[in-house]
């Protein structure tokens, strides 16, 4: 098992690099699966020793062979009549559940896992696999809370773990419409220079603010989120010259898709947010009535340090979408910046106290806080605030 | 102002506008014209064919002129073919992983050579970042590097250059360096030159080297030319006027303003270069108090000063019994009322203790920490 591992993960790499679509995925998934399982018995006690297997007879090691012998359906039945001998082996569990997602048998192998993870819990590697196998059992509010979890304990570390985990963990939080964080997970695979087709259309559906899955996508629908996923995937990798030439082509080509403007310019708006401005523009200019893009117009207007044409856009958006909270960061921080008087600061400090009451983590809001007190003289005001940004963005 | 106070004031106009007018004429006759080729004693670039406008702004402001070309923005970047860094070390080596890098300065044409002992390539150096340590922007059939190596006046020597120790080359071309994007260009030109830039485009055959007047004083070269002609309406905006935050964020376009370093995360110790970041979490940063503001210690048109005392006053004027605010320039916020904190230790070299020297991951630089504070022993540095 353990000379395996190099293979397998030499082979993960390679498909992942060679092939596209899911079969490729899937195939990974099972190397994944038992190079997760070399580094689970290096990490945790359950090694397969001797002493593990006399608990129960000789059933682990007919299992054992069957499995090396390739002959699944014998090696479940001799798993499950272990674990049912011997309700706490949790290795016996382990292969069970590993065996049962190597047969498509996707509803057992996370019942597997989930005895296992009863008898060792928060085991990274084994909350990602079960986080898989509910995956391809369609329980994708259980994939993604295991998927997350396991990546923010460090399954994903591996490099060659990660990019099933964090593919399979993407598709899930697009589904889930957690758009921003789903580019975070498919930042990686740019990093890495890793492309297929599977992944540009999961960067497409992102692009869109679809959440759906790929599986869900209309087959019509695939080459224009591909399209997308290209240009974004091209940003990621840092050329964004090409990403430009790029979007500008999907504008002409998609003129319909308006949100295509919108991503642009969340995507621009940090590093180059006068280009942004630029295609959030042209969002407004097509759809007057979108209080959203208005918000994202005077909030990119905001951060480009444009206080002074970001004020009517955040008065407008305001009056669109007033609960909206970049609108009211937007309006807040302008006003401070522009405004004329004790009547401005008023204002924003009671817009900026609307998002600090729902979320007082808002790094923005505390931001303009302390851009506020700055202007205002409020020395221990100002250095607290300014605190608590240091705090929050660590 | 009195009558005879405005027949002078006329008179003097008048030999002013004489001046310029004859000043004008002769640059005109000589072909001499501020977008075209180099003045005498203006700082060009050979590459470049452009020139700076200084000369021309000396004609009335002469003394901040004159001042203001020894200062540290003007020599943000530095002209090919006569760096003094590059004509001291006319033969510079260095070895990073396989490649092996050298910069040779013969006459007045320097180049930068990689090799991996098989293959190698030359390209000229062209674009010189920094005046005392230097890095260089190389070009290669249009796409630019940032060189991988860069000369540090510390060691007088060169090493990798900050942020690309970890680069993994895979070729003689890789090795040139990073490649540096179209924006990421626009940003770097634009804080080391003057009219590098035109919105989103990089204009090269235009920039004049280091922060020329219009580069901060942006409408110079229109007053200029108006005031060629007798009309002064057309004057920059007074930069006097900003308190301590508008002056953070004015010359935090390029040392980086508080907002960009917590919008971007930046953490660690080569953040204390972003001198506007770190004065701002100072405990005594108020963005109403000019007496905090950079140019209360730093004038942008005169080389910075490196005596510790020339900067005790600038501390006094707030942290003595009674200190002045009229020193200060002005001051009127109530939240001066309150008087600051005297130190127990000292009334000289404060920045000794308050503002303490931090050296870059890398070891290659020293910066003064502008987080104003009282330094605990071996504490950490606050991030």
């Amino acid at each position: 098992m353990t000379d395996e591992s190099p293979i397998a993960l030499h082979a993960i790499s390679v498909s992942i690099r060679s092939k596209g679509g899911s079969r490729s995925f899937h195939l990974c998934v099972r190397l994944f699966a038992l190079s997760l399982f070399c580094t689970l018995i290096f990490i945790s006690p359950l090694r397969l020793s001797a002493q593990g297997a006399a608990s129960v007879d000789d059933l682990p090691q007919r299992a054992t062979a069957a499995r090396n012998s390739g002959n699944l359906p014998a090696a479940i039945s001799l798993y499950h009549q272990a674990v049912q001998q011997k309700a706490d082996w949790a290795e016996g569990w382990f292969y069970l559940g590993l065996l049962n997602y190597e047969s498509d048998q996707f509803a057992n192998a996370t019942a597997a896992f989930t005895s296992f993870l009863k008898l060792q819990p928060g085991v990274p590697p084994v909350m990602a696999l079960r986080g898989l196998s509910e995956f391809e059992s369609s329980a994708y509010d259980d994939a993604l809370r295991d998927l997350e979890q396991a990546v923010l304990h460090g399954a994903a570390n591996d490099p060659h773990n990660e990019q099933i985990i964090r593919f399979h963990y993407a598709q899930l939080l697009t589904r889930a419409g957690r758009f921003d964080d789903a580019m975070k997970q498919y930042q990686f695979f740019a990093d890495r220079h890793i492309e297929n087709p599977d992944l540009l259309a999961g960067l497409g559906l992102v692009g869109t603010r679809t959440a759906i899955l790929m599986s869900e996508v209309p087959a019509q629908q695939r080459p224009m989120l591909e399209d997308v996923g290209r240009a974004t995937y091209t940003f990621l990798s840092g050329d964004n010259e090409g990403a430009g030439r790029l979007f500008n082509t999907l504008f002409t080509q998609y003129p319909s898709s308006p949100q295509l403007y919108l991503f642009y310019a969340t995507l621009l708006y940090r590093d180059r947010s006068n280009l942004a401005i630029d295609a959030i523009r042209n969002e407004v200019a097509a759809m007057p009535d979108n209080g959203y893009a208005r918000a994202v117009l005077a909030f990119t207007l905001m951060i480009a340090g444009r206080f002074a044409e970001a004020r009517p856009e955040a008065e407008k958006a305001m009056e669109q979408k007033p609960d909206l909270e970049m609108a009211q960061i937007a309006l807040g921080r302008c006003l401070i910046e522009t405004g004329t008087g004790p009547s401005d600061d008023k204002r924003a400090e009671g817009l900026l106290n609307q998002v600090l009451s729902r979320d007082s983590n808002n790094l923005e809001a505390h931001m303009a806080m302390a851009a506020l007190y700055s202007r205002t003289g409020r020395r221990e005001d100002e250095y607290r605030e300014r605190m608590a940004c240091l705090r929050l963005e660590k | 102002m009195s009558a005879w106070l405005a027949s002078a004031w006329k008179s003097s106009l008048r030999i002013l506008l004489a001046t310029a007018a004859i000043a004008a004429l002769l640059l005109l006759l000589s072909g001499m014209r501020w977008s075209g080729t180099a003045m005498a004693g203006s700082r060009t670039s050979s590459s470049t064919n452009a020139t700076t406008p200084a000369a021309g702004c000396a004609q009335c402001h002469a003394e901040v002129v004159s001042s203001y070309s020894h200062a540290g923005m003007q020599h943000a970047l530095e002209p090919e073919g006569s760096d003094p860094v590059l004509k001291s070390h006319p033969s510079l080596h260095a070895q990073v992983g396989p490649y092996s890098y050298a910069i040779e300065t013969k006459g007045a044409e320097s180049t930068y050579t990689v090799s991996d002992g098989k293959d190698s390539l030359t390209l000229p150096v062209r674009w010189i970042f920094g005046q005392h340590s230097q890095t260089w922007v190389l070009e290669k059939d249009g796409t630019f590097y940032e060189s991988a190596v860069s000369y540090f006046h510390r060691e007088q020597a060169l090493a990798a250059t900050p942020g690309d120790e970890n680069l993994q080359p895979q070729s003689v071309p890789d090795a040139i360096g990073r490649k540096v994007s179209q924006w990421e260009l626009l940003q770097c030109f634009n804080c080391h030159a003057t009219h590098a830039t035109e919105g989103e485009k990089l204009t090269l055959d235009r920039l004049s080297l280091g922060l020329g007047c219009e580069r901060c004083h942006q409408g110079s070269d229109q007053h200029m030319q108006d005031a060629l002609h007798g009309n002064f309406a057309s004057r920059p905006r007074s930069l006097k006027t900003m308190n301590a935050e508008e002056t953070s964020e004015f010359c935090g376009q390029c040392h980086r303003t508080w907002d960009t370093v917590v919008r971007n995360h930046w953490h660690g110790e080569a953040d204390v270069r972003f001198q506007p970041y770190r004065l701002a979490n100072s405990r005594c940063f108020l963005g109403t108090d000019r007496r905090i503001s950079c140019v209360a210690c730093h004038d942008p048109h005169q080389p910075e000063s490196t005596s510790v005392e020339f900067y005790d006053a600038k501390c006094l004027a707030c942290h003595a019994t009674g200190g002045s605010h009229a020193a200060a320039g002005e001051v009127k916020e109530t939240a001066l009322a309150a008087a600051p904190k005297t130190c127990p230790v000292s009334k000289t070299k404060c920045v000794t203790c308050h503002m303490p020297k931090v050296t870059l991951p890398g070891g290659h630089g020293v910066f003064t920490d502008h987080q104003i504070r009282i330094v605990r022993t071996g504490e950490s540095y606050p991030d």
